[in-house]
């Protein structure tokens, strides 16, 4: 798969700018490949680690400066996550997972924008030399935005056994209650035979579910980076002048929204992870109750 | 899913690679940036918190004195007033008392001067009477003995000149 590619010359021999669907390699160390986009990442690591630590040592009782930037981020994050929770305590959890994956992918996605891009070592492959640039947006391989996936979607789940227990964890996906129920309800409630093969069958639909999740995580992310990145180069490619830049201010919107979204989805799948189905059954049951009462 | 591997160059190394780069991001601003930072904003929520309940507190305690300094100066005026009303009384009272005792003393004293003053009158009559009568009594003697010596009329008169 290509895309809009731009040649410069050295001498007689062409070099090809070419927009990879992968991250391209860059020092090969044993079995252990080393690519642009995880330079780019290890960069966005370090500025997050900087950051950090400049925060640290500058916080005081009264906030200036950057304290004030992030106190006020902090604030306005931790109040669209309890939008999502409902829960103050339950916001107070999973916040800090949310907020790192939003600033991780944040940095990845701008840093893929920079000029720096400019910067890289020409290789001699099967249609001859190519150029490699030293940084690639993280987010623009699909590596980085599985394995981010991935953390969420497992970490999801290991909350939910944190937070209600492993058996309830383990019955959204392999229903064994209600099978068990069949026994029990069969003489009060004789559809509970046609009810409870569907309730598990359904709860083996939520384990696709969670590949699902895994899936449109990393691609969209994955998807909408990469494509401003490919948009970009060609617009640059069509006119290398001022036409990118309203693109550019593009991307930095999509970069911002995209690690917003990624960081909410996040956070939804926590909280999902860590509420119970019966006991919001059983509420639904108690409202009924009430309500015909 | 061999075609997506190699299409989209698929590393489970990166791929666990970028997982460690999450958790070092994630591990970072936990302990180096939320957490202190929470803490800090919560420390300092409950400090304005505290401020604005103990000067809630205090606006009342200042309230409450104000209301009882200003009952005490009320009570305090009251009593004064009191005490004023009394000690004028007193004073009256004892005024009177002392202009009544002045007087009957004056009284008494005028009455007590008028009864020596008559006393004495009476006592110096008595004495002049008795005076009167001695002299009488003297000057009949001595007429009763000139005349019986004859040296009345010149002696008598000599007599009675020295007197």
């Amino acid at each position: 798969m290509e895309n809009p590619n731009t040649t410069n010359t050295i001498g007689q021999e062409k070099i090809l700018h070419e927009n990879t669907i992968f991250a391209e390699p860059i020092y090969q160390n044993k079995n252990f490949t080393i690519t642009n986009a995880l330079i780019t990442s290890w960069l966005a690591v370090i500025i997050i680690i900087i950051i950090s630590f400049i925060l640290r040592s500058k916080l005081k009782e009264i906030p200036k400066g950057i304290q004030n930037f992030f106190e006020m981020v902090l604030d306005g994050a931790l109040s669209l996550c309890d939008q999502i929770t409902n829960s103050r305590d339950l916001s107070l959890r999973i916040f800090p997972v949310a907020i790192s994956a939003f600033f991780f992918i944040l940095i990845n996605n701008w840093l893929g924008l920079v000029p720096l891009g400019g910067f890289g070592i020409l290789e001699r492959g099967k249609e001859g030399l190519s150029f490699i640039p030293f940084l690639r947006g993280g987010t623009a391989d699909i590596n980085t935005t599985l394995g981010l996936a991935i953390t969420a979607v497992i970490g999801a789940n290991l909350f939910g056994v944190f937070s209600i227990g492993a058996w309830k964890t383990l019955n959204k996906y392999v229903n064994l209650k209600v099978l068990g129920e069949i026994g029990k309800k069969i003489k009060k409630e004789p559809t509970v035979i046609l009810v409870a093969p569907v309730t598990f069958f359904v709860g083996l639909i939520e384990i696709i579910g969670e590949f699902a999740k895994v899936a449109s995580l990393s691609f969209r992310l994955f998807g909408n980076v990469f494509a401003g990145e490919v948009l970009l180069a060609s617009m640059a490619a069509l006119v290398a002048f001022i036409v990118p830049i309203p693109f550019i201010f593009l991307e930095i919107l999509v970069g911002f929204i995209q690690a917003l979204i990624f960081s909410i989805l996040l956070t939804v799948y926590f909280t999902i992870g860590a509420s119970d189905h019966d006991d919001e059954h059983e509420h639904e049951e108690k409202k009924e109750v009430a309500i015909i009462n | 899913m061999e075609s997506i591997i190699s299409t989209f160059h698929i590393d489970l190394k990166i791929i666990i690679a970028q997982v460690i780069n999450f958790g070092i991001v994630l591990a970072v601003l936990y302990f180096y940036a939320l957490k202190p930072l929470n803490k800090l904003m919560k420390e300092r929520s409950e400090k304005i918190e505290k401020g604005i309940k103990d000067a809630k507190e205090n606006a009342e305690v200042l309230n409450n004195t104000k209301n009882e300094y200003k009952d005490v100066i009320t009570k305090a005026k009251n009593e004064a007033h009191v005490l004023f009303q009394d000690g004028k009384k007193e004073a009256e009272t004892k005024k009177n008392q002392m202009i009544e005792e002045a007087t009957k003393e004056v009284a008494m004293m005028i009455e007590n001067g008028k009864k020596s003053l008559e006393n004495e009158k009476a006592k110096m009559i008595t004495e002049t009477k008795g005076e009167i009568a001695a002299l009488a009594i003297k000057m009949t003697e001595k007429i009763i003995g000139a005349k019986l010596d004859g040296t009345f009329d010149e002696k008598t008169v000599n007599e009675i000149n020295k007197l």
